[in-house]
C-alpha cells in the first residue's frame, strides 16, 4: 500500500513538473514569431551587350547600397535581397527576366534596363500592383505619372537635361546660337521638341537641328552644317561616345568655336576622357556627383570610397541611388505601417522632401513627379583627366 | 534659285571621301565573291575583328602604328586563310544558300568574340592619320576622309593591276570564270580560294583600320557592312569597277541626302537606290548577267 502511495505521488510529481517543464523552458527562451520576409529587388541589367558599360556599374551600385542597408539592419529587420538576370539589352530578354525573377520571388522593386522595356512592361506592372520599378530610362514618356504610376525615373527626363542645359548657356551667354546634334533613334530624338520650346522661352537662338543615323561613321557633311550655322554652343544627344570625338575633332580643325555638350549617358569620366585631348572644354549636364568629388559634405560617396578604392562610374551612382530610392520608398511604406504594393511605395516616394543623399547628388532631394529636375554642368579637364564643376546645381521645380 | 556651288562641291567631297571607304570594303567583298562565288555578309564584322587587331597592337601592346598596321593586316590575312580553310572549304559542293549561312555565322562569332576580348564598349583608336584640314579653295575637307579616300583609290589600283599582271591575279580570274577548266588548266582551285580569302581579308582590315580611326571602333562597327552590300549589289557582285562606281555613288547619294534632306533620310535613300537597281539592273550595273536566286 505504502509503494501504491508513492508510486501515485511520483506519478503526479512527474506529470507536475510535464505541466511545468514546457513553461519553465518557454520562460528561458524567447517566444517564436514567423520568419522575417526578404524584400525583392528584381533587375534586368544588361551585364552584356551594347550597354553593358553602364550595365555593370549599375549593378555594382545596386550591390554596394543593399549591403550598407543589409549591414545597417535593412528595413525595419528585413533584408533586401537583389536578384538580377543578364539581359543583353535586349527588350526580350529583359521581358523573359521579368516573368522568370517574378514568378520565383515575391518582388517589391525592380529596374528595368531600357525605355523600350519600361513601356512594354507597363501593363504587366499595373496589373501585378505590387512592384515599384524605376531603371536607366530618362525618357521623356515616362516621366507621365498618369501613364506610368508604379514607375520613377532617378534624375531629370532627357527633355529637362536639355533644359538645364539651356538654362546655363541662357544665364552664360544670353541670346546665344545653339544647335542640336541628335541620333535618329527614340532615344536621340526625345528632346527636341522641348528644346524648341525651351530655347524660345529662354530667348536662345537654335539655329541648326543635325540629325544623324545612329551607326554614322563619316560626319563630315554635319560637320560642314554645323560650320554653317555657327552655333555658339552645339548639344549632343542620343549617343554614347561616337560619333561625338569626329565632330570635335573637324569642328576643332575647322577653328569652330561652339562649345560642345552632352547628356547624361555620354557624362562618364572615362567615357568623356577617351574622346581624346580634343574634348578639353567638353561640358554636360550631370544629375550626380562624380565619384572623385570632395567638395562638401559626402559621407555616401566617402562610403563607396572606401568600399571600391577605383573609380566607379556614373552608371555606378545611378545604380546606387536606384536601389537607395526604392528602398527609401519600401521604408517609409512599412513605417507606416501599410502593405508593400506598388501603389503605397509609389507614394511614399512621393513624400519624400528634402531627402539627403549623402552626397550622391549635391542638394537635398524632392520627389514631385516621375523624374527628379536637378543637374549640375559639368566640365571636361582633359589635363587633370577630370570633370570638373562648371555651374551651381541648377533646378527646374 | 541660287545654290552655293562651293557648298555642293565641299558636301561632294565628303560624299567621295565616304564612297571611297565603301569602295575599298565592297572590293574585298567582291574578290571573295569573284574567286569563291560565296556571298560574304560577315565583310563588316571582318572590317571590325582587323580594327580590333590594330588596336589591340597599337593600344594595348603599345607598338608603333608602322609595326602595328602591317601586323594586324597580317594577322587578319591568317583570320581570312583560317575562315575559308576551316569553313568555306567544307562546303564546296553545297547549295550557294549554305555557305551564305556560314558567314551569317561568322559575323555573329565575330561580334561575341569582339564583345568577350574587348567588351561592346566604344573605343578610339590611336590618331595616326595627319589632322591638318585639308582646303580645296573654299572647300573643306575632312583630313581623315581624304587621306582615307587616297588609301582606297591606291589598294583599289593595285588589286586592278593585281589582277590584270599577276600569275595569282589571273588564276583568281581564271578561276571566277571557270573552275572545272581552270582545274584542266593545272591552276591549284583551293589554294586560288585561299588566296582570295587572304587577300580581302587584308583589304577589309586596311578599310577597318581607317574606318575605325574616323568613327571609333565598336561591336556595332559591322552596320558599315550593310552600305557595303548595296555598294556591292548596285555595282555588281563580281565586278572590281562596279565595286568602285558603286561605292562612290552611294558615298554621294548618302552625303548629300544627309545635307539637304537630314540624317534620317540616309539610309532610306540607300536602300532605295538598291530597290531602284534591282527592279532595273538585278545583276547590278557592271555585274555578269546572271541570277542566281537563293
Amino acid at each position: 500500500m505504502k509503494s501504491f502511495r508513492r508510486t501515485i505521488c511520483l506519478a503526479t510529481l512527474a506529470a507536475a513538473a510535464l505541466a511545468i517543464a514546457p513553461a519553465a523552458l518557454a520562460q528561458k527562451t524567447p517566444p517564436k514569431t514567423a520568419p522575417q520576409e526578404d524584400i525583392v529587388l528584381g533587375g534586368s541589367i544588361p551585364l552584356t551587350g551594347v550597354f553593358a558599360f553602364a550595365g555593370i556599374g549599375i549593378d555594382q551600385g545596386i550591390k554596394d547600397y543593399l549591403t550598407i542597408l543589409n549591414e545597417g539592419g535593412g528595413i525595419k529587420g528585413r533584408k533586401v535581397r537583389y536578384v538580377p538576370e543578364d539581359t543583353g539589352y535586349k527588350v526580350d530578354q529583359s521581358m523573359a527576366a521579368f516573368k522568370k525573377i517574378t514568378s520565383q520571388n515575391k518582388v517589391s522593386l525592380y529596374y528595368a534596363d531600357s525605355t523600350a522595356f519600361v513601356k512594354t512592361v507597363n501593363p504587366e506592372l499595373e496589373r501585378n500592383q505590387n512592384i515599384l520599378m524605376t531603371g536607366a530610362s530618362f525618357a521623356k514618356e515616362i516621366s507621365d505619372a498618369q501613364k506610368y504610376p508604379l514607375q520613377f525615373m532617378v534624375g531629370p527626363n532627357y527633355s529637362e537635361m536639355v533644359g538645364i542645359l539651356l538654362q546655363y548657356i541662357a544665364k552664360t551667354k544670353p541670346g546665344a546660337k545653339v544647335a542640336l546634334v541628335y541620333s535618329d533613334t527614340e532615344f536621340g530624338r526625345d528632346p527636341v521638341d522641348a528644346a524648341r520650346t525651351e530655347a524660345k522661352k529662354l530667348g536662345l537662338n537654335l539655329v541648326s537641328e543635325i540629325v544623324t543615323p545612329p551607326s554614322s561613321v563619316d560626319v563630315s557633311a554635319e560637320v560642314i552644317k554645323l560650320r554653317r550655322a555657327d552655333p555658339d554652343y552645339t548639344i549632343f544627344h542620343g549617343y554614347v561616345s561616337a560619333p561625338i570625338p569626329e565632330f570635335i575633332n573637324q569642328a576643332k580643325a575647322l577653328n569652330l568655336k561652339t562649345a560642345f555638350m552632352g547628356t547624361f549617358w555620354s557624362m562618364d569620366n572615362s567615357t568623356v576622357m577617351r574622346m581624346g585631348a580634343n574634348v578639353d572644354g567638353f561640358l554636360g549636364v550631370m544629375p550626380y556627383r562624380y565619384y572623385y568629388d570632395t567638395e562638401g559634405k559626402a559621407p555616401m560617396l566617402e562610403r563607396i570610397r572606401k568600399m571600391r578604392p577605383e573609380y566607379q562610374s556614373t552608371g555606378y551612382m545611378q545604380g546606387f541611388l536606384s536601389a537607395m530610392l526604392l528602398t527609401e520608398a519600401a521604408k517609409r511604406t512599412l513605417d507606416a505601417g501599410n502593405e508593400l504594393t506598388g501603389k503605397n511605395m509609389k507614394t511614399a516616394l512621393s513624400s519624400i522632401r528634402n531627402f539627403d543623399t549623402g552626397g550622391v547628388i549635391g542638394v537635398p532631394l524632392s520627389i514631385k513627379g516621375n523624374s527628379i529636375p536637378v543637374g549640375r554642368i559639368y566640365r571636361a579637364d582633359f589635363k587633370q583627366q577630370k570633370m570638373v564643376p562648371a555651374s551651381e546645381w541648377i533646378s527646374l521645380q | 534659285m541660287n545654290i552655293d556651288w562651293w557648298l555642293l562641291f565641299e558636301i561632294s567631297l565628303a560624299g567621295l571621301g565616304t564612297g571611297g571607304l565603301y569602295a575599298l570594303t565592297g572590293l574585298a567583298f567582291v574578290m571573295i565573291y569573284k574567286a569563291t562565288r560565296v556571298v560574304n555578309i560577315a565583310i563588316g564584322e571582318m572590317l571590325m575583328i582587323s580594327a580590333y587587331i590594330f588596336f589591340a597592337f597599337s593600344a594595348g601592346m603599345g607598338l608603333p602604328v608602322w609595326l602595328a598596321i602591317p601586323g594586324a593586316l597580317l594577322v587578319s590575312g591568317a583570320f581570312g586563310a583560317l575562315v575559308e580553310r576551316t569553313m568555306i572549304r567544307p562546303m564546296l559542293g553545297e547549295s550557294p544558300i549554305s555557305s551564305f549561312m556560314v558567314t551569317v555565322g561568322l559575323s555573329s562569332i565575330l561580334v561575341g568574340l569582339v564583345e568577350l576580348i574587348w567588351t561592346a564598349d566604344q573605343q578610339r583608336l590611336p590618331e595616326f592619320l595627319p589632322s591638318k584640314p585639308i582646303e580645296i579653295g573654299e572647300a573643306f575637307v575632312s583630313p581623315k576622309i581624304f587621306y582615307g579616300f587616297w588609301i582606297a583609290v591606291l589598294l583599289i589600283v593595285v588589286v586592278l593591276l593585281v589582277f590584270r599582271f599577276w600569275r595569282g591575279g589571273v588564276a583568281l580570274r581564271a578561276t571566277a570564270s571557270d573552275q572545272a577548266a581552270a582545274y584542266s588548266m593545272g591552276i591549284n582551285v583551293p589554294r586560288v580560294f585561299s588566296l582570295a580569302w587572304v587577300a580581302a581579308a587584308m583589304i577589309a582590315g586596311v578599310a577597318g583600320i581607317v574606318v575605325g580611326s574616323i568613327g571609333g571602333i565598336s561591336s556595332a562597327m559591322g552596320v558599315f557592312g550593310l552600305s557595303v552590300l548595296v555598294v556591292v549589289i548596285f555595282g555588281g557582285l563580281d565586278s572590281v569597277l562596279g565595286a568602285l562606281v558603286g561605292g562612290i555613288l552611294v558615298g554621294l547619294v548618302e552625303a548629300l541626302t544627309g545635307f539637304y534632306l537630314g540624317g534620317e533620310y540616309k539610309i532610306l535613300a540607300t536602300f532605295s537606290l538598291l530597290v531602284l537597281i534591282l527592279m532595273v539592273r538585278p545583276y547590278g550595273l557592271f555585274g555578269t548577267h546572271e541570277i542566281e536566286r537563293l
